[in-house]
């Protein structure tokens, strides 16, 4: 190790050190410490304590089966956001965590994911969709299971859609109809069409499928070089700008985004989301009826959404990676029943409400009748098999696209130039980059 | 090399001076001793919690860290990559903007409270505590109710404007307004606390001279303007100096709940932008680097306002 590199890293350490604050124990029989925001949750909440319950039922049963044992450590999101960083950077990270895609390729990068495959049988690799294992892989790798897929969709309100004169059968089929029908469903407290609005990763992940729908997309997966300044991106940050100029889709989301509030005040008519609020709404606004289609695609394009999920992940620096990768593989990723029957639960409306990211778990819901209603049906017949992973793009590669869509969507800049500049910063950036695949 | 015997020869033991008494410390000296004893707790931790940190901040700088104990010296790399990063420039701007407009108000709205609430009159002590009120309350639980109040064509705000047909008005979504309306939230929140320090500088004024300029004519105007500034000096140096540092390194929860930077980044102060680097990028050494130039700044500003204004004194005799 040469001088300067042991000089920066001892000035590293210590600094991080002591910018960290968050310990999970030491010593060689200490319990692995699973970093996560479900359990054990200090919620009330019937459908939180049931995730909680999840959480904990799959870590009871390692427990009493395993001398090493583990031991969940709840924090919110947030908390995960600012936490994780420090923690690993003071060499103290957590041995199990999740992650969303966004997430995935820094941690890749950073060579602090452990490799789940050589714990997996071949059956149980091949069970996975494709697209849901697709941005967690590294050739052979496997740097994360999945325990579920979410798909975006338009949410609708049929009442409010009705006493608009407008039936189920005139639902927009693309852009245009959608710009109009949200245009003219804005009134008075009454938005017409909620898009996201708040920069970040969430906003760039919904605006993705728009992008898609057009042929477009940000990276090129073949040659790994930037393709955002082209008509595809173009017309997809045009549509974000043309949303809120015609008064469509309000600057602010109404009820704070809040959708059960919005839908059951009447206050929004179409609003985009994902398959995790058809469960938000059943549990927490039973009587409100409400509706679900695929987003609508330009004139003469393709639906196309994009699918998000979380993943299990195991810290390759922590202190028992082979134990922590056979838990995360034994609960998430095994042909084993009661893995299946495990995941089935999870996913099932009675505690997530996700599409599975397997197919012997769609089966067993399938078996089950789990998806019997209407909107879980249209989620996993029609949208689902339209889906495409959330991408795993670095953080200067989602800033690149967030500045665009941003510029355009609330500051009414040109599409054109922001399409151009974003280009710019891309190649700038992947001129020096160096770690996974981008897509 | 050369070697030579002492030629100091020992003294003879009748000779042994008598064991030498500490002399007694002059008042002075103790004071500055106790002054010293005083200080040191306080200064051990400012140095433990506060240079040293700060000084590891300066030495991160220099490095590239991805946060996974992955390090890397590159000399000013960081430093470079900051002068040409148009979005380090557009939150330096924003934070300027903010600083020179917030610290202004926040100085005549605390005065002005300060001013207003120092009358005797009834119900005044209620005043004082609902408008010291805000300032105890959580930023995070503030920030969510100004949000909801701020939704557009659902909010509070929203429905009164169009009550009064102001509506179309996005306070939050518009980067025409989101700034100021950041701005208004902060001083909000923040009045009470430099009205309170305000009505101590008030209260420590002598009576007598409002009574002497009084009876010597004096409007009220002229009396504020002779007496009241500036006697206030030493406070309003307290203010600003504090309410400048609170301003440039403090705003980070509110803009996180408020505006999460946006729209379009109008909204990304310095300290925000230090937050996304440090900890959704996973940059530290580039967090570091601006974290850096941003207290250097700082400390360059204090230091012109304390050479400017002789420590907070204003006087020109020592």
């Amino acid at each position: 190790m040469s001088r300067r590199r042991l000089l920066g890293g001892s000035a590293a350490a210590v600094g991080t050190g002591l910018l960290s604050s968050c310990g999970t124990g030491s010593g060689d029989d200490a319990p692995l410490s699973f970093w996560n925001f479900y359990s054990p949750a200090p919620q009330q909440d019937p459908n939180l304590v049931a995730q909680s319950d999840w959480f904990a039922t799959a870590i009871r049963r390692w427990n009493s089966a395993n001398p090493r044992q583990i031991e969940p450590v709840y924090m919110t999101g947030d908390q995960m956001n600012q936490r994780m960083p420090v923690a690993f950077a003071s060499g103290d990270g957590p041995d199990i965590f999740l992650i969303s895609p966004g997430d995935y390729l820094r941690y890749a990068n950073g060579g602090v994911l452990q490799d789940l495959a050589p714990h997996m049988e071949q059956e149980a690799i091949d069970d996975y969709f494709p697209q849901a294992l697709a941005t967690r892989r590294n050739g052979d790798g496997i740097y994360g299971l999945p325990m579920e897929q979410e798909p975006l969709a338009l949410f609708y309100d049929p009442d409010l859609l009705e006493s608009a004169g407008i039936s189920q059968g005139d639902l927009p089929a693309d852009w245009e109809q959608l710009l109009d029908l949200g245009a003219r469903l804005s009134t008075g407290n009454q938005t017409g069409l909620v898009l996201d609005v708040d920069p970040g990763y969430y906003q760039n992940f919904t605006f993705y499928p728009w992008l898609w729908q057009t042929g477009g997309d940000v990276i090129d997966p073949g040659s790994q070089a930037p393709i955002f300044d082209a008509d595809g991106p173009r017309a997809a940050l045009d549509l974000y700008g043309r949303a809120i100029a015609s008064g469509a889709t309000p600057r602010t989301r109404p009820a704070n985004g809040d959708i059960v509030g919005a839908f059951s005040s009447q206050f929004a008519a179409f609003w985009q989301t994902g398959v995790w609020d058809v469960q938000n709404l059943l549990l927490n606004a039973p009587d409100k009826s409400f509706g679900v289609m695929p987003l609508p695609p330009p004139p003469g394009g393709e639906k196309v959404t994009a699918l998000g999920g979380w993943a299990w992940c195991v810290n390759a620096r922590g202190r028992d990676p082979e134990a922590a990768a056979r838990f995360v593989v034994s609960v998430l990723g095994s042909m084993d029943e009661q893995s299946i029957a495990h995941n089935a639960a999870w996913n099932s409306p009675t505690i997530k409400g996700n599409m599975p990211a397997r197919a012997s778990v769609d089966a067993a819901l399938d078996a089950e009748n789990a998806f019997d209603d209407e909107r879980y049906r249209v989620f996993r017949e029609d949208i689902l098999p339209t889906g495409r992973a959330e991408p795993r793009f670095p953080p200067v590669v989602y800033k690149a696209v967030s500045d665009a869509l941003q510029a355009v969507q609330l500051a009414g800049a040109d599409p054109a130039e922001e399409a151009e500049r974003a280009q710019a910063s891309l190649e700038g950036y992947l001129e020096t980059y160096r770690g996974g695949s981008l897509i | 090399m050369s070697t030579q015997a002492t030629t100091t020869a020992p003294r003879p033991a009748t000779e042994r001076s008598e064991p030498t008494r500490p002399q007694p410390l002059g008042r002075r000296q103790r004071e500055t001793r106790a002054a010293l004893l005083f200080l040191a707790p306080d200064a051990l931790g400012l140095i433990v919690f506060v240079a040293l940190p700060m000084l590891l901040s300066v030495v991160l700088g220099f490095f590239w860290i991805d946060g996974f104990g992955n390090v890397d010296f590159i000399g000013v790399d960081n430093y470079v990559r900051m002068a040409q990063d148009p979005q380090f420039w557009n939150s330096a701007r924003v934070t300027l903007i903010y600083l020179v407009v917030l610290v202004p108000l926040i100085f005549v709205t605390g005065l002005g409270l300060a001013l207003l609430v120092q009358q005797k009159f009834p119900t005044v002590g209620w005043i004082r505590s609902a408008l010291f009120m805000p300032y105890v309350v959580s930023i995070v639980v503030v920030s969510m109710v100004w949000q909801f109040m701020l939704t557009d064509r659902t909010g509070v705000v929203a429905a009164a404007l169009a009550w009064i047909r102001l509506d179309g008005i996005s306070f939050l979504g518009d980067p025409r307004f989101a700034l100021g309306t950041v701005i208004v939230v902060t001083i909000w929140l923040q009045m009470g606390y430099y009205m309170i320090i305000f009505l101590a500088g008030l209260q420590d004024i002598p009576g007598e001279l409002y009574e002497a300029a009084r009876i010597d004519g004096a409007r009220p105007w002229a009396r504020f303007r002779r007496i009241t500034l500036p006697l206030l000096a030493p406070t309003s140096f307290f203010v600003l100096l504090t309410s400048m540092v609170a301003v440039v390194t403090g705003g980070l929860d509110m803009i996180f709940v408020l505006t999460n930077g946006g729209p379009a980044n109008s909204t990304s102060l310095l300290i925000f932008y230090i937050y996304q680097q440090a900890f959704l990028f996973g940059d530290l050494g580039y967090a570091a680097a601006i974290g850096s130039v941003l207290v250097a700044v700082l400390l360059i500003i204090s230091a012109a306002m304390f050479v400017v204004t002789r420590g907070g004194r204003f006087t020109h005799d020592d």
